[in-house]
């Protein structure tokens, strides 16, 4: 290669490791003295004090970041109590008294002293000697040693640095410096003046030429998509909300640990700050803890910021190349699709993606000479996929799948394959044959015959087996994680005439999928194997440092008032711990998962749970959009238990907590919400407004997902169902099917059923839903959807309810048998329809007396109307009212029936006119 | 522009002004083009002709535009420098430190004129200091070098010298070379706009100093910078302009210029390798070869500007001028990057990749900015079938000027030989976007196109059809359009293709294998169009070759005969061969 790297320097003498060596001296001084703590130290304590805050120094001194003078001595502050004046002017002043290189010298040599020598058996009792296998001894025998290797110009340039470290301190303080420049203060005076002038014009010019560099980026962006200038505005001020919630944060002191961090790296990086150039090590545990942070935190992280920093370090180590990812992901996570693409190809060109990108080692591979292209392809790859390119994405992946077979590269084989699977479950593409076209893939190879699922099956078993034979933890994990997701939607048999025997072994049931994934979580204990060999326990002992000064800082932001959730239980996982991220994300996504099963299967309580448990343990190790979607879940699950009121204030929450982050989730949930409670008030003009949102939300490009869209046609033909239009609900209904069926979605297709046999009811159809409630029913069952077989065959009573009071017997065995279920994990509007339909049941039974039993009836009408009002569901809630009027009416209490029939007329005209209902919660929108 | 003579004063004056306040290399150009300038006739004394002999004959042969032998009298707005003698006492310390200066010890020299006051002195302090930071600079550079390559180390001098300057500025007591270090030190800064005012302002007083203009220039890096610049007509201005225009890639501008700028210095050897240089980027070179003979038989110890001389050496395959050439430098000055790069050259062109990559080293460590030696570089590890070390050559090209399209083409075809060709595509269509105009880079991505693992043909033949527009010398391109459109069977336009390609053969006068193609396929297709006479045609010239393909087009007869006649069956056999 043109430029190969010198072996990296691993330990190099600071002005700040200097001071910790003054320090060392003064905890450990070389004269003998009677006491049992030396000179400036009051009591053993104190002197144990200054040890314990000297071994956390020495420890951090790994780090990147190293403290400056002013701030070490608060630091000290905070040490060393009463003793803090004279340890911090002992300091300075020794550190003003190195002024000539023979001063570095003598104070080196004289360290050596405290050291205690080879033969320590002859250690007298009231000395303090270090020994030099100790933590601190260490240390100071690898200061002297780095001393010693010191050319001269080093120790002249290591002489400068102090100097312009103790000038800082000095300036920071205005009571050293005030006696200094009393004498010449006209001069300083007017050379100030012409600072500031200066400083005026240069900050102009750099405002201009970055308002430049925006135009002319904001020109070639719509060069590219066309977009109108209004957009841009949009985004503009969007960025500015963004910086301000930034501030905002930091003042209110509930900063993240992350403000926190970018705080200290503008000032760690900062130029005029006097940089002390860092060891290889330490700027690459810098790194990957920014990727880490970008990757997590996505867009919180301002891009011009950190790209800046970026630069800087790109200029004072051109041949640090990682910088040029960093700057990749960083474009990557803003959106800026030429940038990213542009620092991607530059990072691969010049690291041949040899340099520490993947931790497994690269013994075999990299020693060929050929260099590592295989991941730049799967990274590109990656990126189409991020900016929603699929077909790009596709080709570049079986470019990558080819030369890493060619390479004989089997991790980054295995790592491809599943990234192919993510794009194919993600994408909604029927066939890969018109994507790929003649090429020659591993997807075209397993058989054009195969539907997309069952390519992606073959393919996840593939990449399951390959990495599981590399030992690659992480990625059998994470391919556990996919083969579960793909059991929770897919069985794996075609289906033959509408559901299999019931006796048949299906995959989807949830032990199952609980099953892999606890395969998967086998990882925790076994990470250890791959650890990585970035990251040092430097990082952990600066974190330790920090938390001295602050208290423990809770990083979940509660839900309390929402969920009842008690963050505070949760404080160790604010703890600095040495679980690599990457580990707990996979963790994390498997609680996820297991939230999302349970969810389909319809246990509300376990599905709470996982996503509470998600959310408390994880939500700092995981991405904000995972984040984001657990919190979607939590209020979902608000929303059909306790209500919309409930749900919209712990919305209004989730959104300020994610309101830099890309709120595509949040959006979806909040529409959803909309269009449910529009739906229920009967106001439909806005329904149908939410639903077109949605739709645009869905619009037909490749690249969005199929959950999308079933899910916007889900929600208009609801609507028009809504609005009586039976004929046209239907027929979306049944192109939604053919949707869901052409691509295999088949727990999507039991939910479209199931809506095809409400619109038969309604319509008054009741024996043309009938089949598709069966129908439906069968889907149920055979993927184990408990709850929505429930509902499924609470449709299918009231179907038959329809047919006539001949029908009631049957209809109310199928009620009471859906009850238990209903009950234990239905939501209110569930309940409620079951309640009616009993008791509807018992109505239309003609050998059923209301007299003799008016309770049987009266009970589960009341339990109804209670949960309806909660819900603001009128149609129902007016059903319901009449029934027990009626009821009222036949017993002969007039004054029940009077009060049963005001809420009925309320409802009704409530229903009748939605506008009048000024709805604060509709502000939102 | 002014007369010789007044141009001829200006030069003389400016060149002791100069040197003077040691700007030597300004002081050099401007020499330079002092004696480039047409002696007059009636003066000339016998050494100048001797002097001036060779130039004039390719002078003759080159330049068929010949330049109205008075050229338009713009308006200068500055006439001959005017010296201001700074007072006699500070002299004699301007002399010391001037000496100081001129053995290279340049915080001396500061140090002598700490307390003068003149402009001049002033001038020569900031500078000495200016240059003491650089040296210092360049030598912290190679201490701190860490283990990630460049270290931090900044000229220290910078700020001072900015307050310095800008104080001078505010009170108004700064002469124009005042403003040029003032210039240089904001754009060492990184305040790109204030500098180019400064410069600005610095040519417009003064033009003479070349340094002021190449400094100016590097801070236009657009056309619009350019021509938004508020410059004063001053014939100096023609050299800034034709040199800018170089740098931004237009070439025939530039060239323009610098005609014009030879009506009156036709004996400028800089003027020459100027032109050399355009003539270079638009692949002329044998005009090129003939313009640096002259150079060299005039100037035979310069090293500037050679390694494009010997770059023509090299696609020429001149074996044994390139070595003579490459002696001769080495002789000169060995450690120049010239030198290196031009040795490095000879022996690629001998096929001893190791070597040649040894000498593009060493002329990358005597300046790491040798934008073509890095692609060079590139290419003879690709040669050496290194392709990483080839890639990273090329990226570090790219890094140094992003309009480098043969690093890019260089960076796709490195890919492609790794077997990624939908990576490479990335990269070549970066070198077509800035050279749009060279067929061979439409070529390379047509080809990559069509690999075996991509066949996108459609779009390989959109890359065909460019080539195919941009003069494609080698004739590659139609070929390729008219056999990609057989192979997805278009025929009409396969045909189409061929024909043309065929014409274009015929008009070359070139035999081969794709002749024999060509006919072949335009036989059987007006056959199957049934246009019989055009097919015959086309049969009967298929017969002028051996092979199978002769067989094939008597049967092809064969079968057109029956097909026109049932009853006749003439004998193929018959006719001649």
């Amino acid at each position: 290669m043109a430029a190969m790297l010198k072996p990296p320097g691993n330990f190099s003498v600071t002005p700040h490791k200097v001071s910790v060596c003054i320090l060392l001296q003064i905890y450990a001084p070389p004269a003998q003295i009677t006491l049992p703590f030396p000179f400036p130290f009051s009591s053993v304590v104190q002197h144990n004090r200054l040890g314990m805050f000297l071994l956390a120094l020495t420890k951090s001194c790994d780090d990147i970041f190293e403290p400056k003078l002013d701030e070490l001595i608060t630091q000290l502050r905070e040490i060393g109590g009463e003793l803090d004046h004279w340890l911090s002017d002992h300091l300075t002043c020794r550190l003003s008294s190195l002024s000539s290189p023979d001063d570095l010298f003598n104070f080196f040599s004289d360290l050596r002293g405290i050291l205690a020598g080879p033969d320590s058996g002859v250690v007298v009792d009231d000395q303090i000697i270090l020994d030099s296998n100790s933590n601190l001894g260490v240390f100071l025998r690898r200061c002297i040693l780095a001393f010693n290797l010191l050319s001269f110009e080093g120790v002249c340039h290591l002489l400068t640095n102090i100097g312009t470290y103790c000038k800082e301190a000095l300036s920071s303080c205005p009571a050293y410096e005030l006696p200094h420049l009393d004498d010449s203060s006209n001069e300083v005076e007017a050379l100030l003046v012409y600072e500031n002038m200066d400083l005026e014009n240069f900050v102009f010019d750099k405002v201009t030429e970055e308002t430049e560099a925006r135009k002319m980026a904001s020109e070639r962006v719509s060069f590219h998509i066309h977009a109108p200038k209004a957009l841009f505005g949009l985004i503009e001020d969007i960025e500015v909300s963004a910086e301000l919630k930034f501030k905002h944060r930091e003042k209110t002191g509930e900063a993240s640990s992350f403000a926190h961090h970018m705080k200290d790296t503008l000032r760690g990086i900062d130029p005029n700050g006097g940089i002390f150039l860092r060891t290889n090590w330490q700027i690459q545990g810098y790194l990957c803890e920014q990727a880490d942070a970008i990757e997590k935190h996505s867009s919180s992280v301002p891009l011009n910021a950190f790209e800046s920093i970026l630069r800087q370090l790109q200029k004072l180590a051109p041949e640090l190349h990682r910088v040029h990812f960093l700057r990749y992901l960083n474009n990557l996570y803003h959106n800026d699709y030429p940038a990213s693409l542009e620092n991607l190809h530059c990072y691969f060109d010049y690291s041949a993606g040899a340099e520490g990108f993947d931790f497994v080692q690269p013994t075999s591979s990299a020693s060929n000479g050929f260099g590592r292209y295989e991941i730049a392809l799967l990274c590109l790859g990656m990126m189409h996929f991020h900016f929603g390119h699929p077909k790009q994405a596709l080709e570049v992946l079986t470019e990558a799948v080819r030369v890493s077979q060619q390479q004989s590269n089997d991790t980054c084989l295995a790592y491809t394959l599943a990234a192919i699977c993510n794009l194919l479950s993600a994408i909604g593409i029927s066939s890969t044959t018109e994507i790929l076209g003649s090429s020659y893939g591993p997807v075209t190879s397993i058989g054009t015959s195969l539907s997309i699922q069952q390519q992606l099956f073959v393919l996840l078993r593939r990449s399951l087996k390959r990495a599981d034979g590399l030992k690659l933890k992480r990625l059998v994990a994470s391919n556990r994680l996919a083969m579960a997701k793909f059991d929770l939607t897919h069985v794996q048999r075609p289906l033959l005439s509408f559901g299999p025997k019931a006796s048949m072994k299906l995959k989807t049931c949830p032990v199952n999928v609980c099953k892999e994934l606890r395969l998967s979580s086998h990882l925790i204990s076994e990470f250890s194997t791959e650890s990585s060999i970035m990251i040092t326990d430097g990082v952990f002992s600066t974190a330790w440092l920090k938390n001295l000064q602050k208290p423990m800082g809770s990083l979940v932001l509660s839900l309390e008032n929402a969920s009842g959730a008690n963050s505070n239980a949760f404080h160790f996982c604010a703890q600095p711990n040495s679980i690599p991220g990457s580990v707990l994300q996979l963790l994390g996504s498997s609680y996820l998962l297991r939230a999302t099963a349970w969810e389909i299967y319809g246990s509300a309580p376990l599905a709470r749970i996982n996503a509470l448990v998600y959310t408390t343990c994880f939500g700092n190790a995981s991405s904000s959009a995972d984040v984001a979607l657990a919190y979607t879940k939590l209020i979902q699950h608000l929303a059909v238990f306790k209500g919309h009121r409930e749900a919209f204030a712990a919305l209004k929450l989730v959104e300020e907590k994610f309101c830099s982050i890309s709120k595509s989730q949040i959006l979806l949930l909040k529409l959803q919400l909309l269009h449910e409670r529009a739906l229920h008030l009967g106001h439909l003009k806005l329904a149908q407004q939410v639903c077109d949102e949605l739709g645009v939300l869905a619009s037909s490009v490749t690249g969005v997902d199929m959950e999308l869209k079933t899910e916007a046609s889900l929600r208009h033909a609801r609507t028009l169902l809504a609005a009586n239009q039976f004929g046209q609900a239907a027929a979306v209904a049944h192109s939604l099917f053919c949707m869901c069926y052409k691509f295999n979605l088949q727990v999507e297709n039991a939910t479209v059923l199931l809506l095809l046999a409400e619109i038969h009811k309604k319509s008054g159809n009741a024996v043309l839903g009938l089949p598709y409630a069966l129908a439906s029913l069968s889907f149920c069952q055979s993927f184990n959807l408990d709850l929505l077989k429930a509902s499924a065959t609470l449709t299918l009573a009231e179907l038959w309810l329809s047919l006539g009071s001949n029908h009631a017997e049957r209809a109310s065995i199928l009620v009471q048998g859906a009850l238990p279920m209903i009950l234990g994990h239905g939501g209110l509007e569930l309940r409620s329809r079951a309640y009616i339909a009993e008791a509807k049941c018992y109505l239309s039974n003609p050998s059923f007396s209301v007299f003799e039993n008016s309770e049987v009836v009266l009970d589960p009408l009341r339990q109804a109307t209670e949960e309806l009002e909660i819900l603001e569901y009128h149609e129902l809630a007016a059903e319901a009212f009449y029934l027990m009027a009626m009821v009222f009416d036949k017993l002969g209490q007039l004054e029940e029936r009077e009060e049963a029939a005001a809420s009925f007329m309320k409802h009704i005209k409530a229903l009748e006119n939605p506008q009048n209902e000024q709805d604060p919660l509709f502000n939102i929108h | 522009m002014s007369s010789k003579e007044s141009c001829r004063n200006e030069l003389r004056t400016a060149i002791c002004q100069l040197s003077d306040r040691c700007l030597y290399s300004a002081a050099k150009w401007a020499a330079e083009q002092l004696v480039g300038i047409e002696q007059d006739p009636a003066k000339f004394t016998p050494s100048h002709t001797r002097f001036q002999l060779g130039s004039s004959s390719i002078r003759r042969r080159f330049r068929t535009n010949e330049i109205a032998s008075t050229p338009t009298a713009g308006v200068s707005s500055v006439s001959t420098p005017v010296l201001e003698e700074d007072e006699a006492i500070d002299g004699d310390f301007y002399l010391l430190a001037k000496s100081y200066f001129d053995c290279r010890e340049y915080r001396r020299a500061a140090h002598v004129l700490r307390d003068q006051t003149g402009k001049k002195a002033v001038f020569l302090r900031c500078y000495a200091l200016y240059l003491a930071g650089e040296k210092r600079k360049e030598e912290e550079m190679i201490e701190l070098e860490g283990p990630l390559g460049k270290s931090d180390a900044v000229n220290h001098e910078l700020v001072y010298l900015e307050r310095e300057l800008s104080m001078l500025c505010k009170n108004g007591t700064v002469d124009p070379f005042g403003l040029y270090l003032y210039g240089l030190v904001l754009n060492k800064k990184g305040s790109e706009n204030i500098a180019r005012t400064v410069l600005v302002e610095s040519v417009n007083s003064y033009p003479w100093n070349w340094n002021a203009w190449t400094e100016l220039q590097s801070l236009c890096t657009t056309i619009d910078i350019l021509n938004s610049l508020n410059l004063n007509y001053h014939w100096m201005k023609d050299f800034f302009l034709a040199n800018a225009y170089q740098e931004l890639r237009m070439h025939n501008e530039s060239l323009g210029k610098y005609e014009y700028l030879q009506g009156t210095f036709s004996f400028s050897n800089y003027i020459q390798a100027q032109i050399a240089k355009a003539q270079y980027s638009l692949r002329e070179f044998e005009q090129v070869e003939v313009i640096f003979e002259e150079l060299l038989r005039n100037d035979p110890y310069r090293v500037e500007d050679m390694d494009m001389y010997s770059n023509v050496l090299y696609a020429k395959e001149c074996f044994s001028t390139l070595s003579y050439l490459a002696h001769r430098v080495f002789l000169t000055d060995k450690y120049r990057p010239e030198s290196c790069f031009i040795i490095g050259n000879y022996y690629s062109l001998k096929g001893q990749h190791e070597k040649s990559v040894v000498y593009f080293r060493r002329a990358l460590k005597l300046n790491k900015n040798y934008l073509s030696a890095w692609t060079l570089m590139g290419h003879e590890y690709v040669e050496m079938k290194n392709t990483p070390a080839a890639v990273d050559a090329y990226r570090r090209a790219v890094d140094i000027n992003p309009c480098d399209y043969r690093a890019w083409y260089g960076l796709g075809q490195a890919y492609e030989m790794m077997g990624m060709p939908y990576y490479a595509l990335h990269y070549f269509r970066k070198s077509v976007f800035l050279q749009p105009n060279d067929s061979r880079l439409w070529i390379a991505m047509g080809q990559c196109y069509e690999t075996d693992q991509l066949q996108m043909l459609e779009d390989a033949i959109k890359c065909y059809k460019r080539a195919a527009n941009c003069n494609d010398t080698e004739a590659i391109a139609l070929h390729q359009i008219a056999k990609l459109s057989k192979d997805l069977k278009r025929s009409e336009e396969a045909a189409f293709y061929y024909k043309k390609d065929l014409e274009r053969m015929e008009a070359e006068e070139r035999e081969g294998p794709n002749l024999v193609e060509a006919l072949l396929f335009l036989a059987t297709y007006y056959k199957s169009q049934k246009r019989f006479e055009e097919a015959e045609i086309y049969c009967t010239r298929l017969l002028d070759y051996t092979g199978p393909e002769k067989e094939t087009a008597k049967s092809l007869l064969r079968g057109m005969r029956k097909a026109q006649s049932g009853f006749s069956s003439i004998d193929i056999e018959h006719l001649p061969p």
